[in-house]
């Protein structure tokens, strides 16, 4: 990135290639849309162009573009907080409604469509630190950094979030199995 | 439970512990200040949660990229003054070459259509072969253009060739050796890609191997291969590591790339 700040753009390539699947799954775990997530990911190296020079080469890369990221991904929310609600309804009335053929699914493909919803249930705030604990493999002291809070707290938060996330799947669990 | 606890079963769950945490864990779990159940089903949800998928993103966010790059890197080779012209000229540039060859194509279209409406499917057969045709011919054209941002758009039309023929191959190939644009040799990887299955494209994507200069394009055609299985491409990528001083990223890339084509 340093070399891109002075000027050599090209290098950006290098980064795109590197880290455009990880921005991507990010993006998707968070809003579970292909296209807005790709939408986003463009966006991140757009504004990694556009705030080159404030970049200072301090801490690790991953840090400075997940904050972008997850900027990109508040200031879209932001801009579709009316729509997101509706979809926040829409989402509720469809909790508890399996699909006809769900009784026919082997376990494992249930308990990860179990998982997928579970995690689609969590506010925003929780479901990123599991997306970029787990899934992006950042350190909470990286996170901590990202989100502007002190380690502690993510641990804090990062329990709390799995704590309800196993409350919601066993919700869900009891809820299909009755059906 | 106690904040201390949480963040010591957060610890747990990423690995962080040493012998001695875990060891912490287990007292605080004989003594029932964690509970037992709890904390077995917090474990193996963490665990579980690696099940959860995600797709791969489309090809055209790549695409999508390095046009951009390309348009920042132009902009940036440009004084204030020009770049205030550009500014002013943006709505009239956006009806340069490819959205005039666009419109004149969609115009001769329409043209066919109109007379050969209500004909035999033969007939629409040999439109849309024709129709093919022009956009290879339009493509080639662009290829050769001076401007970056039309040639790479010319790449970009080639994914809506659906079967190419040898000369539309031959000037992707020739592109991807010798387009002075990075950006474009990379979008002509992605586009003869999708042609993968042609011997002639192919054998083409392996030459092009010691032609290339820049660690990005290396890298891609050292993915590319791996994808397209062309386990002759190792014997290059392993010439390409004796002869040349590559940065250390590419030499790991190629590193990885021989033993994944062994």
């Amino acid at each position: 990135m340093m070399k891109v700040k002075q000027g050599d753009l090209d290098k950006l390539g290098l980064l795109f290639e590197r880290y455009n699947r990880p921005l991507f799954s990010f993006f998707y775990r968070m809003c579970k849309e292909s296209q807005l997530s790709e939408d986003l990911v463009q966006s991140v190296f757009e504004r990694m162009l556009k705030y080159r020079s404030t970049y200072s080469g301090n801490g690790a890369f991953t840090t400075w573009m997940f904050s972008i990221a997850r900027n990109a991904h508040i200031d879209h929310y932001r801009k579709q907080k009316r729509r997101a609600e509706s979809d926040e309804e829409l989402d509720e009335e469809r909790v508890g409604t399996a699909p006809p053929e769900y009784a026919e699914r082997d376990g494992k493909i249930r308990r990860k469509e179990i998982l997928e919803q579970a995690l689609d249930q969590l506010d925003d705030d929780k479901k990123e630190v599991i997306v970029l604990s787990r899934y992006e493999g950042l350190k909470y002291k990286e996170i901590a950094k990202i989100q502007d809070s002190t380690e502690g707290a993510v641990k804090v938060k990062v329990f709390r979030a799995i704590k309800e996330l196993r409350d919601i799947v066993t919700t869900l669990s009891e809820e299909y199995s009755d059906e | 439970m106690n904040e201390k606890h949480e963040q010591l079963i957060a610890d747990y769950l990423k690995g962080n512990l040493d012998e001695q945490g875990k060891q912490k864990i287990e007292e605080l779990l004989a003594k029932g200040e964690i509970d037992f159940i709890d904390f077995r089903a917090m474990e193996q949800l963490y665990d579980e949660l690696k099940m959860v998928p995600v797709p791969e993103p489309g090809p055209q966010q790549s695409s999508r990229f390095y046009e951009m790059l390309e348009k920042q890197k132009q902009l940036s080779a440009l004084s204030i003054t020009e770049r205030i012209a550009v500014f002013f000229k943006k709505g009239i540039a956006q009806l340069t070459m490819p959205r005039l060859a666009y419109a004149c194509l969609l115009l001769i279209a329409g043209g066919f259509i109109g007379v050969q409406f209500g004909n035999n499917d033969e007939e629409m057969e040999q439109l849309s072969t024709q129709m093919q045709e022009m956009r290879q011919m339009m493509m080639i054209s662009m290829l050769e253009g001076p401007s970056t941002t039309d040639r790479l758009k010319a790449v970009h039309i080639s994914s809506q060739i659906t079967s190419a023929d040898d000369q539309a191959v031959s000037a992707l190939l020739f592109t991807l050796n010798n387009d002075p644009s990075i950006n474009v040799r990379v979008q002509a990887i992605e586009a003869l890609k999708r042609w993968g299955k042609d011997e002639y494209v192919r054998k083409g994507l392996i030459n092009a191997i010691a032609k290339q200069e820049s660690p990005i394009v290396i890298i891609e055609l050292a993915d590319a291969m791996i994808e397209l299985e062309l386990k002759n491409s190792a014997k290059e990528f392993k010439q390409l590591l004796e002869e040349r001083e590559l940065e250390y990223n590419v030499k790991q890339k190629l590193e990885s790339s021989i033993a994944a084509l062994s």
